[in-house]
């Protein structure tokens, strides 16, 4: 027996248990366990706390190309930001909007965060994502491999090849040793190219005449779930940031019908209005279509007042905040692949757009009713800092406060917005819910987000009080990290190694023919030289697939 | 006054003594000020391993020493007067917000880099990036006034947004680079690419300097705001021609290459005068 | 602020249409350039390959690869800049002085096309080498060519790409980012990473002599530096990893030959657009790898008396 923790209010969710007092046990194998036959070589004492399982992120931005090349372009970032310095047992590093990867693993844990989604993954510089990864201590990690702008897959579609398709996009999975699919800004990346973008759902990709947006849409959705990945699509939606786009995100959810699908950071594409100047919330059109549509999930992306760097695939809209801002750019575009575009920014109180914005991404966490369908990010690093959660988190709990925050904002925001007529609270255990139980189960980790015996022991202790700003949840007690005990009192005491989920769905093994020569014409190295070795991966993990009834043959070959 | 003397050379590894600024000094008894860390590379020291000290809880500090490698006097001053008799290292009052630093021999690069406040002089030499921004940041120096007697290298007034810098000596290439305002004045000229990429903020060249081809005459006169320059200046006991008799200043107008209103003025005395 | 606006080499080989290299010669420096990736190769778009694509080079001189253009430009030396200030202002629309404008060795003719041609392009890229990067104006030489790419996006589509030099600089430009935030010069003296070019930059750090020991691998500033640091090394202790013995291994106190990388010892290299390629070494060497004495450098400094640092330097006030 590793750890039990005895006399905290248990906050389990996933199992029922609402603030319950009771022990949790976790084993010698790191699971919590429902034996508790004593014995166990550390208790904790968490009388008067309140324990919950550890925080899941599901869209995040924090190792690999897009992420290090922003590094590069904010110096003045990494200047100011807070310093982690070298002692016998912790690297140095930076924290910050683009926190080196030592600094990553401390700082998520040092929040009680255990696992962390990485939404963004080109195949081609996959091993560069992986290599980061093995820096980033502590947490467990997935990752999303980015494909709705995948050149070979948009010309499978676009000659109606969707069983070919649906080969190559397993079979890339499999060589990249990702977790599951990402498509960002469907057809307007692949458009990029060519400096165009894909703003209508129905109209031609550029370079094609055929594929729309909404058929990459609609195929990809379908493509995962055929092959069963435990996660469903997860979609940037086109139109991202732009006044009006609520119309797009409304048909969009509409074309998913039936199908399985996860919408990031929501708030981005929940404008109403025509354009910058006659903009305003469109979470309550959003709220009411989502809650219809009971086979989507989101995260809201929400956006703090402050500094931010925005860092996405969606290059063409990195352009246009470019020159809208003249703030600098960084583009970087993947070939047959994907591509990334990186502009620093801050969220100012006093801009109308952005308090908009602030209150769209609190207006979604409040108006969707199912906090199991509905997750707290902030699409870090572009709507803030993830270790600002707790802010949000108290907007979310208390609404005096909220209603405090509202004053702040510009006149004219207010009517704008829907947030000072909300009054909803969460609850703790909703807020358990949003920031762990839910995003557990749309990733289909089915260890996590729970304290049931099975679960991984990736436990947060908070204090049931408020630190002296009124605030709470800032500052774990506690965190352990498959039962070891890996941050306390603001300290980390162990380095744990984290795993790293990734999925190995069957493919036609067919595909291989079709796709080294293919590759060897469109690409500049070798085929060989392309898939990720699984040496790479520290402590790899298979999720199995579930697929629904697939025609192809399977291809039962190990990970290799 | 609190007197701090070099004891020890610093000539290989670089001192930081970012703690050599009134705002950290100013409450301390000389014990506390000797107690202060000081940074030789790696290793950790207190100041009075290098420095004799004397006085206390003084915001004046009065420096003596060669003290070329003695980094980040003055970091983030606020208040106060420090004088160096010798040289000074990098970052010299970087931050800077209010107070008075004066050096009387040389000093290095990042003189008030960043600084929003305050006065600088250095009698000798100094480095580069004079009121400049640190690496990526958007803006160098947003007040404050810099004064260099002898030359200066490159990058003066980088990125520069508000402020004054004169330097008496020649300074090298990008002098005014990216200059978001303000105003500086090249007693001696320039090298290359001075003002490459501005946008806004005057040069006051009293040579002739190499210009841009994104720089286009405009015209010749004496600004009516030179008057005033000229006055505030003389506060400083520096001098600045604007006698129309004797000369008077060309206008260039650019960096037509980012659309800048930037302009460069420089003196040519009338022939024969 | 411009930016820096780039893509994959495979963006080249499959759309671009218009290609400059400035101020380097890859037909002697990146041999493989042209034919792997470049102008030679059929594109997906460019299916014609050669024929489609208009290759320009800017240099001081003829080189082999600007025997190799559709249109090579000689300008004189230590113009760069100017001629990429005069670009980004022609490409405006703005007026520049024709008088100072011919100083660059072309004329204002001569740019203008040069522009109008960049603008029709489909798909234009950049390449620039350290015929740009290492001389006068040196950083912002390449802030230009980075200006000139970024701004051209608002005409048609357009990248830039520095051509690296050898030895896996990329790979070590893409590790210190992950690890310290920095790309190079980075200070760890103080416990956490600090950068400023000039300051902790190496040939600025030994032509000082603000350092007071030097461990090389990989590289030989004994050959290439200045005779100040030069000199420096020479007069404090400096220790040598490289596969051969070099200049600066016969002024160093230690040296140890180690594996080649790539052909002995394995690891990840990263091509100059950022792309990581396994290295597969095919020969065995008698010699230890970097990696292997590194660590073993490391294990035995932990062995000596630690020391920790105290404190960070606070924030001053920054607006």
């Amino acid at each position: 027996m590793a750890v039990t923790i005895t006399g905290g209010r248990v906050y389990d969710p996933a199992n029922g248990v609402d603030g319950v007092v009771k022990d949790i046990s976790i084993g010698d194998d790191g699971r919590v366990t429902a034996d508790a036959n004593g014995g166990a070589s550390r208790t904790i004492d968490a009388t008067g706390m309140l324990v919950f399982p550890g925080g899941v992120d599901v869209h995040t931005h924090v190792a690999g190309g897009a992420l290090n090349f922003a590094r590069g372009l904010v110096p003045e970032n990494q200047r100011v930001a807070r310093k982690f310095v070298h002692t016998p047992e912790l690297r140095a590093g930076i924290g910050g909007l683009t926190p080196t990867t030592f600094a990553t693993g401390y700082l998520y844990a040092g929040m009680g965060w255990t696992t962390v989604n990485e939404a963004a993954v080109p195949i081609l510089s996959a091993k560069h994502t992986h290599e980061e990864m093995h820096d980033i201590p502590i947490v467990d990690k997935s990752t999303l491999l980015l494909m709705a702008n995948n050149e070979l897959m948009l010309d499978l579609l676009e000659v109606g090849e969707f069983e070919r398709a649906k080969s190559l996009v397993a079979w890339l999975l499999c060589a990249s040793k990702t977790f599951g699919i990402k498509a960002v800004n469907p057809g307007g990346v692949a458009a990029w190219k060519w400096g165009k973008n894909a703003n209508q759902l129905h109209q031609p990709i550029e370079g094609y005449s055929k594929v729309t947006a909404a058929q990459i849409v609609m195929d990809l959705a379908r493509i995962v779930d055929e092959l069963g990945l435990p996660h469903p699509m997860h979609l940037h939606q086109n139109n991202l940031g732009v006044p009006g786009n609520v119309s797009s995100t409304i048909e969009t959810m509409n074309m998913l019908q039936g199908r399985r699908a996860h919408l990031a950071h929501l708030q981005f594409h929940a404008y109403g209005g025509q354009d910058w100047s006659t903009m305003r919330s469109g979470a309550k059109e959003v709220a009411d279509a989502f809650m219809k549509h009971t086979n989507l999930t989101c995260d809201v992306g929400a956006i703090l007042f402050g500094d931010a760097v925005t860092i996405t695939a969606d290059g063409p809209w990195q352009h246009f905040l470019h020159e809208l801002t003249g703030r600098k750019w960084g583009n970087l575009d993947v070939e047959n692949e994907t591509g990334c575009g990186i502009v620093p920014y801050v969220y100012s109180d006093h801009k109308l757009v952005n308090a908009i914005q602030w209150a769209v991404g609190l207006e979604l966490l409040l108006l969707i009713d199912d906090p199991w369908r509905v997750y707290l990010t902030t699409d870090h690093p572009n709507g803030g800092g993830f270790w600002r959660y707790p802010e949000i988190m108290r907007l979310l709990m208390d609404v005096e406060f909220r209603r405090s925050e509202v004053k702040k904002l510009p006149p004219e925001a207010l009517n704008r917005i829907s947030l000072p007529e909300i009054d909803r609270e969460y609850s703790i255990t909703e807020m358990v819910i949003v920031t762990s139980a839910g995003p557990a189960r749309a990733l289909g980790l089915k260890q996590k987000g729970h304290l049931g015996a099975g679960a991984d022991g990736d436990v947060t202790i908070y204090s049931a009080k408020p630190d002296a700003d009124g605030v709470m949840f800032t500052h774990p007690r506690y965190v352990l990290k498959g039962g070891k005990v890996v941050v306390e009192e603001g300290e980390i005491r162990a380095l744990t190694e984290g795993r790293v989920f990734l999925v190995h769905p069957d493919y036609d093994p067919a595909i291989e023919d079709f796709l080294r020569p293919t590759f060897q014409k469109l690409y500049t190295l070798s085929f060989e030289n392309y898939p990720t070795e699984m040496t790479r991966l520290k402590h790899p993990e298979t999720v199995p697939c579930a697929p629904s009834g697939s025609s192809a043959p399977s291809a039962s070959a190990e990970p290799r | 006054m609190i007197s701090l003397t070099l004891q020890r050379s610093v000539d290989t590894v670089p001192l930081e003594a970012e703690s050599i600024c009134p705002d950290v000094i100013a409450g301390l008894d000389n014990n506390a000020v000797r107690a202060l860390p000081v940074y030789l590379g790696k290793r950790q020291c207190r100041l009075d391993d290098f420095f004799a000290v004397a006085g206390e809880t003084s915001d004046e500090i009065e420096l003596r020493g060669d003290l070329r490698k003695v980094r980040w006097i003055g970091r983030g001053m606020s208040r106060g007067r420090i004088s160096i008799d010798g040289n000074a290292g990098m970052h010299l009052g970087a931050y800077m917000k209010g107070g008075t630093i004066e050096v009387s021999g040389a000093a290095s690069d990042w003189v008030g880099a960043e600084m929003s406040g305050g006065v600088i002089r250095v009698a000798g030499n100094a480095g580069g990036q004079i009121g400049a921004a640190y690496r990526g940041s958007p803006r160098g120096m947003t007040d404050g006034t810099i004064v260099i007697g002898g030359s200066a290298g490159l990058e003066v007034g980088m990125r520069m947004k508000r402020g004054l810098i004169i330097i008496g000596g020649l300074v090298r290439d990008f002098a005014g680079l990216e200059m978001k305002g303000g105003t500086i004045v090249l007693r001696s000229g320039a090298e290359l690419r001075t003002g490459a990429w501005m946008q806004r903020g005057t040069i006051i060249s009293l040579r002739p300097i190499p210009l841009l081809p994104s720089f286009l005459y405009s015209s010749s006169y004496v600004p009516t705001f030179m008057g005033v320059l000229a006055r505030h200046l003389a506060s400083l006991q520096i001098s600045l021609p604007v006698d129309q008799q004797v000369g008077v200043y060309q206008r260039f107008l650019g960096d037509t290459s980012v659309v800048g209103k930037g302009e460069i003025l420089v003196w040519g005395a009338h022939t024969g005068a | 602020m411009g930016g820096k606006v780039t893509c994959t080499l495979g963006e080249v080989k499959n759309r671009a249409d218009f290609i400059i290299y400035w101020g380097g010669n890859p037909a002697e420096c990146h041999p493989r350039h042209f034919t792997k990736y470049t102008i030679m190769q059929k594109g997906k778009f460019v299916p014609q390959g050669r024929k489609g694509r208009t290759m320009i080079t800017i240099d001081i001189r003829e080189t082999p690869s600007a025997r190799a253009a559709d249109i090579a430009l000689i300008i004189k030396s230590g113009k760069d800049f100017e001629l990429g200030t005069t670009m980004r202002a022609l490409m405006k629309g703005q007026p520049v002085d024709e008088e100072r404008v011919a100083e660059i060795g072309l004329s204002l003719d001569t740019i203008t096309d040069l522009v109008e041609r960049m603008k029709r392009a489909k798909f234009g890229v950049i390449f620039f080498g350290m015929g740009l990067s290492m001389t006068r104006g040196k950083h912002m030489n390449s802030a230009g060519i980075l200006n000139i790419a970024a701004e051209m996006n608002a005409f048609t589509k357009f990248v830039c790409m520095p051509m690296r030099g050898h030895g896996n600089v990329t790979g070590a430009d893409v590790v210190l980012r992950w690890t310290t935030g920095y790309p190079f010069g980075v200070n760890l003296s103080r416990g956490y990473p600090r950068f400023n070019p000039g300051e902790f930059s190496t040939v600025d750090l030994l032509v000082r002599g603000d350092n007071d020991a030097t461990l090389v691998l990989g590289a030989d500033p004994g050959a290439t530096m200045p005779q100040p640091a030069i000199d420096h090394l020479t007069r404090t202790p400096t220790i040598v990893l490289d596969p051969k013995v070099t200049h600066t291994s016969k002024l160093a106190r230690v040296h140890f030959t180690t594996a080649v990388t790539g052909v002995s010892a394995g690891g990840t290299a990263y091509r100059m657009d950022e792309i990581p390629i396994t290295l597969r070494p095919g020969l065995k060497s008698p010699y230890r790898t970097d990696e292997e004495i590194v660590n073993l450098i490391i294990a035995a400094v932990a062995k000596k008396p630690g020391w920790r640092p105290a404190a960070v330097m606070p924030r001053a006030g920054i607006a």
